[in-house]
């Protein structure tokens, strides 16, 4: 049995704890595989705050203001796209270790070899990122993730692999 | 995360996620979640080993087919091989993030993070 609180420092690991205890999961959602893995098209979202260096930054100012906020919103990371040519806004993990090597929290040359290997089908043209760590949660679950969701099926993309930082 | 992944799921789109905190993933109730033993910060394992990060994405993709139902758990059988103090040590010259520094300021508002109730008047700075 996996440790969960086990890298984590003693007041993470008290806070995490005490979060996991209020949690009401209620009806949990499933949605079948409509064919199999070699044949579907996948797509990641990565919760490490990434975003092109030509992009609109996430906002860290805002955060280091008021401490209790999290910028809500995501970009689009477009498959192909290296460590040099984004940035990790992610105020919560060491940046370092995406930045040196950005498939250590969005492995999209990964899931490109994993297609090549016929494991999924492809990967999909366009994958997500939003920042981790958003204390409340409201505007992500109402507006972000079915924004992503918009996004996803214009693409045609058959599933989803959602990576924590 | 793992309200994003709820809300991509509803709307069709079959979805499954990778945690370091499974214990808490799996609280907020998600349908398909592999759990691995990693630190913060490096999900898919150490920069540049590439057949260990393709071993764990591989693994996480075959629960989108495998997961009879909801709620299926899997973990994943890698090890970490620094000790929780070792990966730690590496990003310690790194800031402590916003809500640390307040709550090292303002103790008592730690009883706010414990409940989850965020102080929307934020009595931050």
């Amino acid at each position: 049995m996996i440790d969960s609180y086990r890298f984590l420092d003693f007041a993470s690991r008290q806070v995490m704890k005490a979060w996991a205890a209020r949690q009401e999961p209620g009806i949990i959602p499933f949605t079948p595989l409509a064919k199999p893995l070699r044949e579907c098209t996948i797509a990641l979202v990565s919760t490490a705050g990434i975003a092109r260096n030509d992009d609109r930054p996430f906002d860290q100012e805002r955060e280091r203001r008021d401490p209790w906020w999290g910028d809500p919103s995501f970009r689009v990371i477009p498959l192909g796209t290296t460590e040099q040519e984004v940035r990790i806004y992610h105020l919560h993990i060491d940046p370092r270790f995406g930045q040196a090597d950005l498939d250590v929290v969005l492995p999209m040359r990964r899931l490109a070899e994993l297609a090549h290997d016929e494991v999924v089908g492809r990967a999909a043209p366009q994958h997500y990122s939003l920042m981790g760590y958003i204390l409340d949660p409201t505007v992500v679950v109402e507006k972000t993730a079915p924004a992503i969701a918009d996004s996803m099926c214009a693409d045609h993309v058959d599933a989803a692999a959602l990576v924590p930082a | 995360m793992g309200l994003v992944q709820r809300v991509l799921e509803a709307r069709g789109i079959p979805t499954v996620a990778l945690s370091m905190i499974p214990e808490l993933t799996r609280a907020v109730g998600v349908p398909r979640l592999a759990g691995i033993s990693y630190p913060m910060g490096r999900p898919l394992g150490q920069p540049h080993d590439a057949d260990g990060q393709r071993a764990v994405l591989r693994q996480v993709l075959e629960l989108l087919s495998s997961a009879p139902g909801p709620d299926t758990y899997v973990e994943l059988p890698f090890v970490w091989p620094e000790s929780p103090a070792q990966a730690r040590n590496a990003s310690k010259d790194l800031p402590p993030p916003p809500i640390v520094e307040l709550l090292k300021r303002k103790p008592w508002l730690l009883a706010y993070l414990y409940s989850g109730r965020i102080p929307h008047d934020a009595p931050a700075a």
